[in-house]
């Protein structure tokens, strides 16, 4: 997978380059508009992250002018300017999804990866994660073979962190995916961490052993110790 | 200039002077008509009495006409008989007088001799014969020439006095604007404290002052509330950058492992995630401060909205064995966003948590109050606040204890947001609060009429189950 990163940032740009090969993507990074127009125009990616603010020709400019040559590449858009405006307008001009700075990285990447699954099958109803297993369907959930009686919101977020197994998941993407709140008010991250110590309590009673996992100050993880 | 550009002095002198100059033009005029007819009025008093001398003269003889005419005041008279002359002064026959006869039954009137003197001609018509006499009216018109010229000279000049009095009294009057002008102009930020004299509370110039201090005294207000603003935010931002730089500044004086590595780093992110949570909060409150977020009020139950913001943080309660309680069965409705205003009791109902010790209690009702309002109350049974941080605790980054909150993991601006979220939508927060039998938050709104049909099917949706569990 070829991933062009757009950001003037070079600090955030290179830092964003490490992060998605650490992940096995493949990296182009230009440092300004015209660098990432000429480099989307002359090769082939399968995603760009652009960022907005840049210098001479703007995130902005450069998305129309690809969008107008037929470039078809889907653009996740970088900005620091969150008004209802700012997000229309660079979704309107073809942009596929935006990310408001400061974002976390374990955003950052979900998101990448949901817009290269785009038009792919849907996930299976059935999922697991060493031994746990989940049913969409039944709506049932099970640890060690063992029945789990989760609530609605906690069998959510189970689903939640089984589409992202093997990834980090941020409070933020929690609080947008699964509690459904668009901006982030302060009490949801206690509201976010006192459940996911219930919900840890309840998946770890059957083992014995962790599965959910917190990464700290960047949120949770089901799966083996992350590296 | 024109006068819209005159200065208020200017403008006020001239329509006193010109106010006063046109009194005394016309009272003037007044006078001099009214002297004229006084004058003339004596000088026909005088020309009857002569008449009657001529006639007694006539009547007399001959002799007496004579002596009349060498002894008396007048000179001037001739009497005439069937058409003919029977006697006539010299000074008559040579003045021409003949041609200044009134008409017969006529009064005396005004004649102005070929020699430029002018004079006044009577007649008094007896059965058998006529006298006339004559007045020289020189006396007269120089006394009324007199009488015009000082009046000429004297409206002007009473004109121009009033221009200078009122130049000066305007000045006197106006005196009070301009030292508050000037004082006005020397109050700068770092003054905000001083204050325009006001002198006289009950005249319109002390009222201006007052109503001027007023406006300066909530300048003052909000300068000093953007003080402590700047002051509370910039140590709200450096405590976590320093947090972050003194984790980041130990770890690379020392050797660690992986594990230590990430641990610090964890912590520094931690940090940075305060930091953003910061940020986005205080953005929000700026924008919402600043009238940029659109409010979309409609027609909601207050008891749904409790409930729905009760459970999303019963979590937390129970987490802190708390008992949290909901009594949200009274049907009350209010015009309302949602979406706002259910941050601002989320953000309420959270601080009541968060400062209610383990096993303590907090309800939150939904009442009926007086006045046709209806509200929301969170009581808990936490410390209180005392009553010096009762006023200000609304206000941005003013914490009442500053050592537990930030453990308790806020970032200052929860009740800020919760104020502009109820006020927003039209509502007032109340605190009730007593030190060791914790506080009551209460949002006031005015009550909807509970009874008019949805306009949306949104409200219909959310009506419908409170309908439902009355009737049933």
């Amino acid at each position: 997978m070829r991933i062009l990163i757009v950001e003037d940032e070079r600090k955030l740009a290179l830092a964003l380059r490490e992060g998605f090969e650490a992940e096995r993507f493949e990296v182009a990074t230009a440092f300004s508009g015209e660098e990432g127009f000429a480099l989307a125009s002359r090769e082939r990616f399968d995603l760009a992250i652009l960022d907005l603010m840049l210098p001479g020709r703007g995130g902005i400019e450069v998305l129309s002018s690809l969008r107008t040559r037929g470039m078809q590449t889907p653009v996740l858009v970088l900005t620091a300017k969150d008004t209802v405006d700012d997000r229309v307008q660079a979704l309107d001009l073809g942009a596929d999804d935006y990310l408001v700075k400061p974002f976390a990285f374990a955003e950052l990447l979900a998101r990448t990866r949901a817009l290269l699954r785009r038009g792919r099958p849907p996930p299976p109803a059935k999922m697991r994660c060493e031994d746990l297993e989940l049913d969409v369907d039944t709506h049932s959930a099970a640890r060690a073979s063992k029945s789990l009686n989760l609530t609605a919101r906690e069998f959510e977020i189970v689903e939640y962190l089984l589409r992202h197994a093997g990834s980090v998941v941020s409070r933020e993407m929690l609080a947008r995916d699964v509690w459904r709140v668009a901006r982030r008010a302060t009490p949801l991250d206690n509201v976010i961490d006192v459940t996911m110590a219930r919900l840890r309590r309840k998946l770890d009673a059957p083992a014995g052993r962790r599965l959910l996992h917190t990464v700290r100050g960047v949120g949770f993880v089901l799966g083996g110790p992350p590296q | 200039m024109t006068p819209g550009r005159l200065s208020i002095r200017a403008r006020l002198t001239l329509w006193h002077a010109g106010t006063l100059a046109l009194i005394v033009l016309v009272f003037s005029a007044a006078m001099f008509a009214l002297v004229r007819v006084w004058l003339y009025r004596d000088l026909d008093q005088r020309l009857e009495r002569d008449l009657a001398a001529a006639a007694m003269a006539y009547e007399g003889g001959p002799e007496e006409l004579t002596e009349l005419e060498t002894r008396s005041s007048f000179s001037l008279f001739e009497v005439v008989r069937g058409g003919r002359s029977l006697y006539r002064t010299l000074a008559w026959q040579r003045g021409g007088f003949a041609a200044a006869l009134p008409a017969p039954g006529a009064g005396p009137r005004s004649w102005r001799a070929p020699d430029g003197r002018t004079y006044r001609v009577g007649r008094r018509d007896a059965p058998l014969y006529s006298v006339y006499v004559a007045i020289d009216e020189g006396l007269l018109r120089r006394t009324l020439e007199t009488f015009a010229a000082i009046l000429s000279i004297g409206v002007p000049f009473a004109a121009g006095l009033a221009l200078a009095a009122g130049y000066l009294l305007a000045g006197r009057v106006l005196a009070p604007i301009g030292a508050m002008a000037d004082k006005a102009r020397r109050i700068s930020a770092h003054s905000l404290a001083e204050r325009l004299p006001e002198g006289n509370p009950r005249d319109e110039f002390g009222r201006l002052a007052a109503v001027l201090n007023d406006a300066l005294s909530r300048v003052q207000d909000s300068f000093e509330q953007l003080r402590r603003f700047t002051a509370d935010a910039s140590h709200e931002l450096r405590t976590p950058l320093t947090a972050m730089r003194s984790v980041g500044e130990v770890a690379l004086q020392r050797r660690l492992g992986p594990e230590g590595y990430r641990d610090v780093i964890g912590s520094m992110l931690e940090e940075v995630e305060h930091l953003t949570r910061l940020a986005e909060n205080l953005l929000a409150l700026t924008r919402a401060e600043s009238g940029a977020i659109a409010l979309q009020r409609d027609r909601a139950s207050l008891g749904a909205l409790a409930e729905e913001v009760a459970d999303s943080l019963r979590v937390l309660a129970e987490e802190k064995g708390q008992r949290l309680e909901v009594d949200a069965s009274l049907p009350a409705f209010a015009e309302f966003d949602p979406s706002v205003l259910r941050q601002g009791l989320t953000n309420l109902l959270h601080n009541a948590i968060k400062y209610t010790p383990a096993g303590g209690s907090v309800r939150i009702a939904v009442l009926r109050l007086p006045g046709a309002n209806v509200g929301i109350e969170i009581r808990d049974s936490g410390p209180g606040i005392p009553a010096a941080h009762r006023e200000r605790i609304f206000e941005r980054f003013y914490r009442a204890d500053e050592a537990r909150s930030r453990d308790a993991g806020g970032v200052g601006l929860g009740l800020a947001i919760a104020r502009w979220a109820i006020e927003a939508n039209g509502g007032r927060i109340e605190l009730e609060s007593e030190l060791g039998a914790g506080s009551l938050f209460r949002i006031v709104l005015a009550e909807a009429d509970a009874r008019a049909a949805p306009r949306d099917p949104r409200e219909a949706r959310i009506a419908a189950p409170l309908d439902l569990r009355h009737s049933g």
